[in-house]
């Protein structure tokens, strides 16, 4: 997960030369009493494919809906290339918008939701024409031009709506949970195709989603967003080896959070505490922490070791008994009951056949890891 | 078995409560005027059997029917009834859209408050609404006496009796059958859509005009047929409300039935009326089936 | 059991004496009666008395000719009243079964045998004129005080209905009536069914029809009563109720009504009982009654319209029969002329005229 992405070295967000296309700043967003986006500030680059994480109600339908301008914010300002937007309408604005319902418009065929735009702007006959063709043949649609929405699939329909909104060329193309009516299946191919597409372009997208494998899967930063407030803004792989916050690191894949008091070993390790008749744990730490302040260490499953005997060596061993096991095909879970009761997930590949599989329901277990395996948080 | 039942039903109520009907004013118009009791000949004489019943039938002609073709009062009744009920279903439409809008606009929680609004005047008889609007139009009515004090007129208008009033009258008895299916339309209208719209470059005029007003279109056509289709042949209103110059093919039909005693020629009237009511109410069928065929 | 027998014997009572309980429909035109009069009618007789009203003698007529209007007692005017009793609507009165009838006024049965000869089928119940009703105050400030308020040059003569136009004036939709008052007016026989003589009228009425607000039967007497009209052509007893309607609002319109010196038309309502009527025994006693000079007195003084019933006379209040608006003195009663149902040709081109002159088509 994120290697594509952080195997190029488009990285513009590192530069400090770089102009960024958009720029949020101190933007704060009320309806009525309720604040969706509180003094937030973000910058989203050229052609990135930039996407907005969360749960529902965290305000990031909220920020793409005044990046489109159908709301305005209460307070700060937000820049596109360098311009105020605020009190610029939608139908002004260089940027086009994705509708999660796709917003296809029933009376008219394929073609003609995808030429409406265009037609909009008055564009000449022969070029609009062949910007229509062009639109049809980035989507593969070609064969549907004459039907009307309800007459082809969910999966045609997304493209409509993906052509539709790139028919008009934008600076910056928004794309509220576009996959979210799609079957697993065919929102997996659908992924791909839209990182085809936007590295085809050369559009700026931003990507609105609450499925963190999506966010993970096309984006090349990840903002992390919670009640109005911007958790973590990074690229996919940071996001999940180095979260920020115990809510960024529960909130994408799994995670085991051991609480325990910190206390400083030298250098950056540091002996965790964690509880009543269990050896202390050890991990390693970029900040630091005064000794006996409350840490929360953050380990993904699958650094996990599971064996059947104590392992040799090890930073970390606890010992327990395998409580549930997940089988999901290619990996397997096992959740390891500690004596005192703590639940510890761990995951191995499945490279057997299941009928030879190492664990079964309550046998004990060794489960094992690194120093370096986990990340130490303060909250 | 129970299939056939309920097919039959539908069928056996068009026959009882149209197609009988039609049968017996259809017969009357296709027989001449007596003074009896009822007032035409022949009547059907059972007793006789199937003789009877050719000398029944042997009496019946067209006669009737050419005679409307002869008094120009007749075509020219049937061609001012379709002006009136034309032009009142267009102020309709344009009174009725932006209040169905408006509805389907409205914060959910005030919205059956506004239905309830809509619908309310129907719990009240139709005549005594009408009756309230001579109130309101006359010479020294509300309107007149408003209108004069404000010093927007010097002189009362003369509105009641005149075709202005019928219009109103209309208008506001039919608005109900305009704004309910606009709602509807407008109501089932998915929001995202006018934003998408403006989203690729619609200001929100263009933006109404093509999407909004095509979107709800099945409901102005719904709404539109539920108002021409009884205007056509409507006869309280322009009685109450009209002068003596409006002319409908209600008025004709009454004076034909009332005055003249001819029941014949009122039939044939009716007969006429009925088939000229054919060619809209099959359009609007044809719409209905077209939408209910776009929703699968 | 035991039950169920007790509480269908009940219903059965019920259903019995239902059955058994006499009545009488009776179908008059609106606001036709004082309504004591019919709660003593009931107390009298023992009869249930059901009170129907209708507005427009078609309307009564219609239902005559479908037949079956389950009626015991109806009342047209004369001229429906020949016609119907032509299509065999009405049976013969038993005179046996109405002492009452020694009552009647022999100079109103003289004129009414024209519509019902030897009055075999109907007893007069009321009589009028058709004539014009005024709003002196508005009529004279439009057209001066020496305004012809009693001729039919007011509102048959062009240069008078343009001025009367801005005040309003109504017309009887009545073509029957119309019409032969526009043949008096002319000197031609009113009562006329030739139809080049009926046409005659056409250039008469064409000339003042734009000046006239509405054709109606019946509005008259409110727009009258409130000020918004200022003539119309009506008939006696309506316009007198506008008259005294005026008086109570105390709105300071005066209303007046003349019959025209040129000669006005003389109308009979007429009761009869249907062929049909489920109960013609109790149509008798409720004819019976109203014959009763009593009873007739207390109808015209409460309704304002002249009767046919001469033992009545002692009985009317000053207001009504010394009032020449109600029963017209000597003079005016040898100008009244009447007039009998066209024929059904004739009908049509009454009527096809009158739509003519309406709408202009």
């Amino acid at each position: 997960m994120g290697d594509i992405v952080s195997s190029t070295v488009f990285e513009p967000w590192t530069d400090p030369q770089a102009e960024p296309l958009i720029r949020f700043r101190n933007v704060t967003k009320r309806f009525g009493s309720f604040t969706a986006i509180d003094d937030l500030t973000l910058d989203i680059y050229e052609k990135e494919f930039f996407a907005l994480l969360g749960p529902s109600g965290c305000g990031k339908t909220t920020m793409m809906r005044m990046l489109a301008g159908f709301e305005n914010p209460t307070e700060g300002s937000i820049e596109l290339a360098g311009r105020d937007i605020a009190n610029v309408p939608p139908n002004k604005r260089a940027v086009n918008m994705m509708f999660q319902s796709y917003a296809l418009f029933p009376h008219l065929n394929i073609w003609d939701n995808i030429a409406f735009g265009l037609r909009r702007d008055k564009m000449p006959k022969v070029d609009l024409e062949a910007r229509v063709e062009e639109m049809l043949k980035l989507t593969r649609l070609e064969k549907f031009a004459k039907r009307k929405p309800h007459q082809i699939s969910g999966g045609q329909r997304q493209r409509v709506a993906l052509a539709r909104s790139l028919a008009k060329a934008p600076k910056l193309l928004l794309l509220d949970e576009p996959l979210g009516a799609l079957d697993k299946k065919l929102r997996q191919d659908t992924q791909f195709e839209l990182m085809d597409i936007q590295e085809k372009t050369g559009t700026t997208f931003v990507i609105v989603t609450h499925d963190q494998e999506e966010a993970m899967t096309v984006a090349s930063r990840v903002a992390v967003m919670d009640e109005g407030h911007l958790m973590q803004v990074a690229t996919p792989d940071r996001i999940y080896e180095n979260p920020e916050s115990v809510y960024v690191a529960d909130f994408i894949g799994d995670v085991n959070i051991i609480q325990g008091r910190a206390s400083a070993v030298g250098g950056e390790t540091y002996s965790i505490d964690w509880a009543e008749g269990q050896g202390q744990l050890t991990a390693t730490s970029a900040t630091s922490f005064d000794n006996g302040q409350t840490c929360h260490l953050a380990i993904r499953p699958e650094k996990v070791t599971i064996t059947a005997d104590r392992p040799e060596v090890a930073d970390n061993v606890v010992q327990g008994r395998v409580h549930d096991i997940a089988y999901l095909g290619n990996l397997s879970t096992y959740h390891v009951e500690l004596p005192n009761g703590t639940i510890i997930k761990a995951q191995t590949a499945n490279t057997r056949r299941i009928s030879r599989r190492s664990f079964t329901w309550e046998d004990p277990v060794w489960l094992s890891w690194t120093a370096t395996a986990g990340v130490l948080l303060a909250n | 078995m129970r299939r056939a039942v309920l097919i039959a039903i539908p069928y056996a109520w068009l026959l009882a409560l149209f197609l009988v009907p039609f049968g017996i004013v259809l017969k009357i118009s296709l027989s001449d005027t007596a003074i009896a009791i009822p007032p035409y000949v022949p009547t059907l004489d059972l007793a006789e059997g199937w003789a009877g019943f050719r000398a029944f039938l042997s009496e019946l002609d067209f006669e009737n029917f050419v005679w409307l073709t002869e008094d120009d009062l007749y075509w020219k009744a049937y061609l001012s009834s379709l002006k009136i009920a034309l032009i009142s279903t267009i102020f309709t439409l344009l009174v009725g859209y932006p209040m169905a809008y408006g509805m389907a606009r409205a914060p959910e929680e005030w919205r059956p408050t506004l239905m309830m609004l809509v619908i309310l005047p129907f719990w009240t008889s139709f005549l005594i609404r009408v009756y309230a609007w001579m109130g309101i139009l006359s010479n020294e009515g509300f309107l007149n006496q408003a209108l004069l004090w404000l010093g927007v007129i010097g002189e009362p208008l003369a509105l009641l009796n005149t075709n202005t009033a019928v219009y109103i009258g209309i208008v506001y008895t039919y608005l109900p059958f305009m704004i309910l299916p606009i709602y509807a339309a407008l109501d089932r209208l998915d929001g995202s859509l006018i934003e998408a719209a403006e989203d690729l470059g619609c200001s929100r005029l263009q933006a109404f005009w093509l999407v909004t007003i095509p979107l709800s279109r099945p409901g102005i056509i719904a709404g539109s047929f539920l108002v021409f289709i009884p205007v056509l042949g409507e006869f309280v209103i322009p009685s109450l409300l009209g002068g003596s110059g409006t002319l409908m093919i209600g008025k004709v039909l009454w004076e034909e039935f009332f005055s003249n005693r001819d029941w014949p020629v009122a039939s044939a009237v009716a007969v006429v009326l009925l088939l000229i009511l054919v060619i809209p109410i099959v359009l609007f069928q044809r719409n209905q089936q077209k939408q209910a065929e776009a929703e699968q | 059991m035991k039950f169920k027998t007790l509480t269908l014997t009940a219903v059965m009572a019920l259903a019995t004496s239902a059955a058994f309980a006499e009545e009488v429909r009776v179908y008059n035109w609106s606001d036709y009666i004082d309504e004591e009069l019919l709660t003593k009618f009931e107390e009298e007789t023992g009869i249930n008395l059901i009170y129907d009203v209708f507005d427009s003698n078609e309307v009564l007529e219609t239902k005559m000719l479908a037949g079956g209007s389950g009626y015991d007692v109806v009342v047209p005017s004369g001229t429906f009243l020949q016609r119907q009793i032509q299509a065999g609507a009405f049976q013969k009165l038993d005179m046996s079964k109405l002492p009452n009838a020694v009552n009647l006024w022999d100079v109103i049965q003289d004129r009414t045998s024209g519509y019902d000869p030897e009055n075999a089928y109907s007893i007069n119940y009321m009589w009028g004129t058709t004539g014009l009703g005024v709003n002196v105050g508005k009529v004279k400030e439009v057209l001066g005080d020496d305004a012809p308020m009693g001729s039919m040059d007011l509102v048959l003569k062009p240069e008078n209905m343009e001025k009367l136009a801005s005040c309003g004036v109504h017309f009887l939709d009545a073509p029957s009536e119309m019409i032969p008052m526009v043949l008096q007016y002319l000197g031609e026989d009113p009562d006329s069914h030739d139809k080049d003589v009926i046409a005659k009228a056409e250039p008469i009425l064409a000339a003042v029809r734009p000046h006239i607000q509405k054709f109606h039967s019946s509005e008259y007497i409110n727009a009258l009563a409130n000020g918004d009209i200022c003539v119309a052509v009506g008939w006696s007893g309506d316009i007198l109720q506008a008259r005294d309607r005026a008086a109570e609002a105390e709105n300071g319109v005066e209303i007046a009504y003349n019959a025209f010196s040129q000669g006005s038309l003389m109308w009979f309502d007429q009761m009869a009982i249907p062929a049909d009527a489920p109960n013609p025994d109790a149509a008798h006693k409720f004819l019976n009654f109203i014959l009763d000079a009593e009873n007739m007195a207390a109808a015209s003084n409460y309704v304002y319209y002249a009767n046919g019933n001469k033992a009545s006379q002692p009985l009317l209040e000053s207001d009504v029969i010394d009032d020449p608006a109600i029963y017209p003195d000597e003079a005016t009663m040898q100008n009244l002329y009447i007039t009998t149902p066209y024929p059904a040709k004739t009908q049509r081109v009454v009527t096809r005229l009158w739509t003519k002159i309406k709408s202009g088509t």
